[in-house]
Order: structure tokens, then sequence, then C-alpha cells
């Protein structure tokens, strides 16, 4: 029996749901208007006036924002409300940039708590569980989130935070551990640890977990649920428009609901910006439309997705969002061709290598390298030279197959690859580098 | 026929790494018999005998490295010239595929001995009796 934590928004009709957009929209707009001159200077460039948007039909007419747009008005230049009314600062963990630093009044954090407690039940969670929150505490927005929504919910919260993993599992046993919340990376190190620590799922009781934070693949998935013994929920979200929540997982495991009746989703050509149809595969934007202090119309995520209105086996109307594909700025372009780390990842997974890799990407002779290092698999080590040559040999060969271009493939030892306990860093692009002198 | 286990641990290539797996037998009181390392441009594989497999596995494991058992032939052969011919002619008639060999020095110093790693262990073991070569077994090494 699933169960929901608010049915009457999870489950509410899509008429009834694009009303409640519609309203929520047109105030949004006349408040970021009326209170943000960076918005009004953006609409009023592009000849849109607060009148002119009647509901989510008139979407299209706004303009867009992007993160450029967030770095220029750093600090407070988005604020819509005064610093009085402002209870919490969080910020992004700054893997691609500068930091972007948010502002939550109470009502943005319970909202924001709220989609959390939405997430956590989907995943089984009740008030009685005990809820072990893995993610990194402080100015990031899985810890905070997590813990929030855990405490709506009503769960025994663990703050963990990230890190010191041996400890991490002794609590888990101690103290009955059922749902960890944490980055899909660091889930996979803690499975790896508990085994390493001759224990199996058997010795613990958890039973879900939800992760999110970095993208990560079905084979990934799996191998979590394997080693760890639980059923793995995804979840979604970003700092510039509230934190973990914005979207989640449900029992059907096959894409995540988006809290629409706060976050309107659009996917959008990323070289154009139309709007495309239902089903299409583009860059995801989002509209928040009851954030009061830091409120992003149009704001382009740079993940890539598709959306989905398909009937949803657990009840809920709340479209879906497939795992995204890959953070628009985590593609590289590799001698002229598309390629994504998760692409890479699927590969090693299927083949029977750990999803711990790293990739470097370099410019010789005006041609692009491919290296990857994996870590071998110990159980596939041999004596013989050649054996090891070609199992690299194998694996370049697989890789080809799903990239189209030629990696080198370098076998490293077992546990070589640091491990992370937030975000893991798995691409180099030495490129860059080179390109940019300056930064 | 007593074949003889030999250790072989995946090095990454890194400075310090064989220094790492020296320094895990130092404490784990192990003594190397015989050793020899194959590069790659990626990698490199250690190859010993020890004169405790057992404890040297454990430990390695333990440490995480990537460690693998295989049974090998260790001969002992008059130090003179032409005896590793002697052998090599032995096996070749016998169509036996040498994988690898390398040489370690033995309690003799008039005797020098062989690890051989070849397919087929019994096939080249039987045509080595046949031919007089003495064969070692891990007891042998381990007290050498």
């Amino acid at each position: 029996m699933e169960r929901y934590w608010n049915e009457e928004i999870e489950c509410m009709s899509r008429e009834d749901m694009k009303k409640l957009q519609d309203e929520r929209l047109v105030a949004q707009v006349k408040h970021v208007y009326e209170n943000v001159k960076y918005y009004r200077d953006l609409m009023d460039e592009k000849g849109v006036k607060p009148e002119d948007i009647k509901g989510t039909d008139d979407l299209h007419k706004l303009p867009f924002l992007s993160k450029a747009d967030l770095r220029e008005a750093y600090p407070y230049g988005l604020l819509a409300k005064p610093l009085s009314d402002c209870v919490r600062i969080q910020s992004t963990s700054g893997t691609t940039g500068k930091r972007v630093v948010a502002f939550y009044t109470q009502n943005d954090v319970d909202m924001w708590e709220d989609c959390v407690a939405r997430a956590i039940t989907a995943a089984g969670g009740t008030d009685e569980d005990v809820c072990h929150v893995a993610y990194g505490y402080g100015l990031f927005t899985g810890g905070a989130g997590l813990h929030g929504g855990s405490h709506k919910v009503g769960c025994l919260t663990l703050p963990m935070s990230s890190g010191n993993t041996e400890r991490q599992i002794t609590f888990m046993r101690d103290l009955g551990s059922t749902i960890l919340c944490c980055t899909p990376s660091y889930a996979a190190y803690i499975g790896e640890t508990v085994h390493e620590m001759g224990l199996t799922p058997d010795d613990l009781k958890l039973k879900a977990g939800i992760f999110g934070a970095e993208p990560w693949t079905e084979e990934m998935r799996r191998s979590i649920e394997k080693s760890l013994g639980i059923k793995a929920y995804d979840i979604y979200g970003l700092t510039e428009i509230s934190g973990p929540g914005v979207a989640f997982e449900c029992s059907e495991q096959s894409g995540m609901h988006i809290n629409e009746d706060n976050f309107i989703a659009e996917i959008i050509n990323p070289d154009t910006g139309e709007v495309l149809p239902e089903g299409e595969v583009g860059e995801l934007v989002f509209t928040s439309i009851t954030k009061e202090a830091f409120p992003l119309i149009r704001y382009r995520t740079r993940d890539l997705c598709v959306l989905s209105r398909k009937k949803c086996s657990c009840g809920r109307t709340l479209v879906k969002m497939a795992k995204p594909m890959g953070r628009s700025d985590d593609m590289m372009i590799i001698r002229g061709v598309n390629v994504f780390p998760s692409q890479i990842e699927t590969v090693l997974i299927e083949q029977g290598y750990s999803p711990n890799y790293l990739i470097e990407v370099d410019r010789k002779n005006n041609t692009d390298t491919l290296d990857i290092s994996v870590e071998m698999n110990p159980d596939q080590f041999s004596d013989k030279v050649k054996d090891m040559q070609d199992q690299e040999k194998a694996l370049a060969v697989a890789i080809k197959t799903m990239l189209g271009i030629n990696p080198k493939v370098h076998l490293v030892s077992p546990k070589s690859i640091t491990r992370s306990e937030g975000k893991a860093v798995r691409v180099i692009d030495k490129r860059k580098l080179i390109d940019n002198p300056a930064k | 026929m007593s074949n003889v286990r030999q250790i072989s641990v995946f090095l990454d290539n890194r400075p310090n790494q064989l220094k790492g797996v020296m320094a895990i037998l130092k404490n784990g009181g192990i003594n190397i018999r015989a050793l020899s390392v194959a590069d790659t441009k990626d990698f490199g594989i250690l190859r010993m005998i020890v004169n405790d497999t057992e404890k040297a596995v454990d430990v390695l494991k333990d440490a995480s490295y990537a460690v693998a058992v295989t049974e090998i032939l260790a001969i002992s052969i008059p130090d003179a010239p032409g005896q590793l011919s002697r052998v090599l002619d032995i096996l070749g008639s016998e169509n036996v595929n040498i994988e690898y060999l390398y040489a370690f020095t033995g309690a003799s110093d008039k005797a020098v001995s062989f690890v051989i790693r070849v397919d087929d262990n019994e096939n080249a073991a039987n045509a080595l009796t046949r031919g007089g070569i003495i064969q070692l077994t891990e007891n042998d090494i381990a007290e050498m």
C-alpha cells in the first residue's frame, strides 16, 4: 500500500494542479518584478510585464535565468525579501566553479522540508524509522535537507554527516538505522566497507536508501542495493531551487516525481531555448512558485533529461523526470563526440568492475585523448601480463562500443582511487587548464 | 610431482609501489626466496616465492592488494654453460610453451635455480623428470 506525505497534492488531478500553478505563478512573477531589480531589468529588456503572465501557458514569455546570472547577482542581487525575513543561507558545492548562495525564509525552509518529507515517505519512511543522514552537513543542502525532512516525518534522526565510515557502520548496527541518506558514491563506499568489516546486510537493519546530489546509473543502483540489502531511491534537487526534494522517486523506481505545487518544470532545447514537448530530451528548467526569499524564474539547470506524465503505479499524479543523463557541464566533447561519465560508469559495472574510476581528458598533437583508470577486479588478477592486457583491451572495446571513440584503459590497484565521502571527482579535463590559463 | 606456489601481486606504475609490498612482508616476517617483476606501460606484476605462502597472501590481501597464487615449476641445474639450453631442449621437444621464467640463487654456489611458468605443469614436469632435471619442492625452497 503506497503511502503519501501529502496525498491531496501528490495525487491531485492535472486540472487542479494547473490551476494551483497558474495562481502561484502569477503571484510569484508580481513578487519578483516588484522586489528584485535584477528581474525587473531582465523582464523590461524582454518587454514582458507581470500583467502579461496570466498562468503557466504564458511561462515561455519570461526570460531565462542562468548560473551566470546567479554569479553576477552574487550575493544579494536576487534576494526578494529583506534579510531580516531570512533565516538561513545554503550554498552550492562549488564543483563547477564559483559558489552560489541561496537565502531562505522560515516558510521556504518549511516548504523544502515538506518536499523532503514526501521523498522519505515515498521511500517507506515513517515515524518508526531511524534515518541515518550521511550527507555532508554545513552549507551543502544535502545534510540540512534530509535532516529537516526526517524531523518532519518524525523519524529518529541520526545527523552523522559524511566521513569516518567505520563509525557510520558501527552506529548503523548499534542504533538500528533503517534509512540511509547520502550520495550514491558514498553509499557504494559504505557498502564496500561493510563487507570489508566482515559484516553482511543481515547485520544491519537498513531497508531503504535515499541517494542524490550526483548522477548515478541504474547499474550502480543495483550494485548498492545488493551490497547493502536495501531498496535505493533517487532524490533530485539543487541549491538554487531549494535543495534535495525538488523531485523524488517512488516505489516504481522509474523516474522522479517533481513537486509541481512548488516547482514548474519545462524541458527546452539548450541551443535555441525553445520549449520542447513532453517526451523529448532537453535541458530541465525550473520556476519556483512558492519560494519567498530566493525565487528563481525559468532557471536553467543544465541537467539534460526527459519529462513524462504517464500514469504511475504509485498513484501520484506529479510529473516525472527521468534520471538526468548528466549535467550539461559534466558532458565532455571528445574528438567531437558527446561523452558523459555516466556512460562509462555503465560499461564498467556491466563488465564487473567497481564504479571507482578516473577519467582524464587531454589534448596531444591536436587530438583529444581519453584515458580511463579503472580499479582492477581482484578476482580476475592473473600472474600473466597478457591476461591483464587482454582485460584492458576488452574493457576498451566495450567502452568504444558505447561511446564511439577509442579510450585508453589503465587498470590500477584495488582501492587505489580516492573514495569520495561527498560528491565524487570523476573527471580531470586537462584541456581546460590549457585553454583558460587564467583560471 | 610437487608444484611450487608462487605469489603474484599487482603493482601500479607509480613510485614506491614495490616498497609498499616489501614493507608489508617485512612486518609479516616473510622471507622472499625468489622474485621477479614484469613491467608494462600501465602496471607491473611482482612474482615471488616466499617461505610462508599463506601468511604472505593474508597480509597482502588485508592491505587490499590484488594477489594471485599460481603453481609453477622450480628446478635446480648445475651452474655451467649449456645447462639452461638443455632444459629448454627437453621442454621444446614436448611442445611445452613457456610463459615466463626467472632465475634465483639457491643454497649452493655450484647450482642455479629457475622458476618456470608453463600452462601444462604435469606434462612439463614429466618431461623434466625423464630428462633428469632436478625439481624443487616448496619445502626445498623454504629450507634454502
